[in-house]
């Protein structure tokens, strides 16, 4: 049936009632012949490898296994410092502040010691994890990429005023970024840089570099002028990022685990040189074979992309004896299949 | 003569089977329902003076806290208000990106729409997860592409926040060469089932004339033989340039608003087809660069732009005075106006077919509280 408008004809079907045809358990009979295939290939068929396929079930083994999340993934704003000098990128130019929907971006700007006129550094920057919808405005608005958009989705915390997230705990390097977005970053890498590189010009002493960053290479000496050793220190041992505090109800053991976890984890945002730049090293190659670029995925990524799936390579986020356990299980279970 | 006492019961706030957080104050007479009435407002955020306190670009993301399962949606109906009101010109890539992410968001809905259906009718888990597994692969798409799975905030003025690039649309495709077999097996599983039959022929009927008087939308009007879709009456972004079929239903029943829903799934198919087809072609990129999207101040004056949801007509009513935000913003939402004809359905049958007729019209609270 064609129906003329306006607008052009338009074509209508009317739906079919089945008003006509038997009905003595037939159609539940042919939904159960479905279900009946379904479970059939789940049980004979051949495993699934991709998440792609369509029939039975595709597992992920999470916590220990998980998926490449996609680059443009976002979840809660971080902030980049240099690597190499430790300098912030974030100009305080409050741009993020203004364009926030939910204003939880507080910024307080530094300030030159002798005479008082502002500088282009942030002097504490407040971020409320709790209220932010991550809409991702901050990162599209920053005219310095400074504000960037974490992968990080294990937030959970009993310790609410924690949520109140401040800047020595939000800043992350350039090479954890880079490691999470490749593309993302090679887009604006250079622009970002030379930006950074003016604005350091106009930083006196050790403003931009003062939040507790960790820089590779060298460990204590890289921030030259900490204001006060003693707050140089504190502004690292303090870093627990958004979580809560531990050991409160837990057995001893599983305290220590965690605390290995923690500890991989701070090695992951920059902590102590020697174990951040090699977990990054490690992010950097588990996404390039996990994560492939789409124009390689015709040609030669795909051969890499059958290899590891869509899962990322174990070990990616885990601690060592957790990594080792996750291992013992599957030489156990494929032991079990092979008998 | 033995006299029957009518009694009433809440059914809700904390129900599964509402949807969220809304209730029923129903009436019975025995199992037979006498009169319903429904209470809502549990989920009130203030959303509309938000949106006049907020600027334009602002809103966007709390628009996407409307209709949750339809995120781009709503997205494209506010930028186009937006538009419409400030004067943007759109590309025409940005335009297909739309119509492909809005179509996407149709299955996403009818499927998992349709799953809740079922779930409602107490066929516990199988056809529930049998439409959440589509959705969640659609999702994954979305994901890649604006960032998040639900709360996409992907539309901007003038445009889309991300290009779309050639695994996005090899992903697509990919996902369209099971989507047939997917209906089809939707199809044979379910819609001669006798005991969805029996629960939802005859049920909940919805005659076309009230239909039209409590101004219904979407499937739901369709369901009651009312062709009318707004992709047709008033076509927005490219929909003038494919070719594609109103189902509409006879009865207005639940079964044809099931049946519809199952229809305008292959009819999103052979849009999405169209839409891969020419987009190639398509002019401009996916957004338009001149427009200034955080301090965009429209000329004094107002707009009503409308784009036909998964769950009716979606519209988005502005008004300008000139400054940074709107002065007055109201959202016309499908799910609010079809549960207004809830209680006019419900009336004379049997009170476990309340649960069924609910899932029937597919609301979402978050829509219909705002």
């Amino acid at each position: 049936m064609t129906l003329s408008t306006r607008k052009g004809t338009v074509n209508i079907v009317e739906v079919n009632r089945h008003d006509n045809n038997i009905h003595a358990g037939q159609g539940t009979l042919k939904g159960l012949d479905i279900v009946f295939r379904k479970f059939r290939k789940a049980l004979f068929g051949k495993a699934n490898t991709e998440r792609d396929d369509t029939e039975g079930q595709f597992n992920v083994q999470y916590p220990e296994e998980r998926l490449v999340l996609a680059e443009a993934y976002r979840n809660m704003p971080i902030l980049l410092y240099d690597d190499a000098t430790g300098q912030e990128l974030c100009t305080s130019c409050f741009q993020c502040e203004r364009v926030c929907p939910p204003q939880v971006i507080h910024i307080t700007q530094a300030k030159h010691p002798e005479t008082g006129k502002p500088v282009p550094a942030a002097a504490e920057f407040v971020l409320e994890y709790d209220t932010c919808m991550s809409c991702g405005y901050c990162a599209e608005v920053c005219p310095f990429d400074a504000i960037k958009m974490d992968h990080d989705f294990e937030l959970s915390t009993a310790d609410h005023p924690a949520l109140d997230v401040h800047y020595t705990h939000l800043l992350r390097p350039v090479s954890y970024y880079e490691a999470i977005a490749p593309t993302m970053w090679a887009e604006v890498r250079d622009a970002a840089l030379k930006k950074l590189q003016n604005n350091i010009k106009r930083r006196p002493g050790n403003i931009g570099v003062d939040h507790g960053q960790k820089i590779a290479g060298k460990s204590s000496a890289a921030a030259p002028k900490a204001a006060t050793p003693a707050a140089g220190a504190a502004g690292r041992k303090q870093y627990t990022g958004p979580i809560a505090k531990v050991g409160t109800s837990m057995s001893e053991d599983k305290l220590a685990r965690l605390m290995a976890i923690r500890e991989a984890n701070t090695g992951k945002r920059g902590g102590p040189p020697e174990s951040g730049a090699h977990a990054i090293e490690a992010d950097v190659a588990t996404n390039a074979a996990g994560q492939v670029a789409p124009s390689d995925q015709a040609t030669s990524g795909s051969a890499a992309s059958k290899a590891t799936g869509p899962v990322a390579a174990p070990g990616k986020n885990m601690s060592e004896d957790k990594l080792a356990r996750l291992m013992a299980i599957r030489e156990a279970n494929k032991a079990k299949q092979g008998e | 003569m033995l006299k029957t006492e009518e009694l009433q019961v809440n059914i809700g706030p904390q129900h599964p089977s509402t949807h969220g957080v809304f209730r029923m104050l129903v009436t019975v007479d025995g199992e037979t329902l006498v009169d319903l009435k429904p209470v809502f407002g549990y989920l009130h955020r203030n959303h509309e003076q938000l949106g006049e306190v907020n600027s334009y670009l602002q809103n966007m993301p709390f628009t996407d806290r409307l209709d949750y399962f339809n995120s781009m949606v709503n997205n494209h109906a506010y930028a186009r208000a937006v538009e419409q009101l400030a004067g943007i010109e759109v590309p025409e890539r940005a335009q297909y990106i739309r119509v492909i992410m809005d179509e996407l968001s149709r299955i996403l809905n009818h499927a998992s729409a349709l799953g809740f259906l079922l779930g409602d009718m107490g066929a516990w888990q199988t056809s529930l997860l049998w439409g959440l597994r589509e959705r969640e692969k659609i999702l994954d798409l979305f994901e890649y592409v604006s960032g998040a799975r639900m709360m996409c905030n992907y539309s901007r003025f003038g445009g889309v926040a991300r290009d779309i690039d050639d695994y996005f649309i090899s992903e697509v495709k990919k996902l369209m060469q099971g989507l047939p077999r997917y209906f089809d097996e939707f199809e044979r599983l379910l819609v001669e089932n006798e005991i969805l039959l029996v629960r939802a022929k005859g049920v909940g009927v919805l005659p076309k004339e009230l239909a039209l008087s409590y101004s219904v939308t979407g499937p739901l009007l369709r369901g009651s033989g009312v062709p009318y879709d707004v992709r047709k009456a008033e076509p927005y972004a490219v929909y003038d340039r494919f070719d594609f079929d109103i189902p509409v239903g006879t009865v207005g029943d639940v079964y044809d608003r099931f049946l519809v829903r199952v229809e305008e799934m292959r009819q999103s198919y052979r849009i999405l087809e169209q839409a891969l087809q020419q987009m190639p072609e398509a002019e401009g990129g996916h957004i338009n660069p001149k427009v200034k999207q955080q301090s965009l101040k429209p000329p004094v004056g107002e707009s009503y732009a409308r784009v036909e949801s998964p769950k009716g007509e979606l519209g988005f009513y502005l008004v300008s005075d000139g400054s940074g935000s709107a002065y007055r913003y109201k959202v016309r939402a499908p799910s609010f106006i079809n549960l207004s004809a809830l209680a006019d359905m419900c009336k004379g049958y049997k009170i476990a077919d309340v649960v069924v007729i609910l899932g029937s019209i597919d609301i979402v609270m978050g829509e219909v509280d705002r």
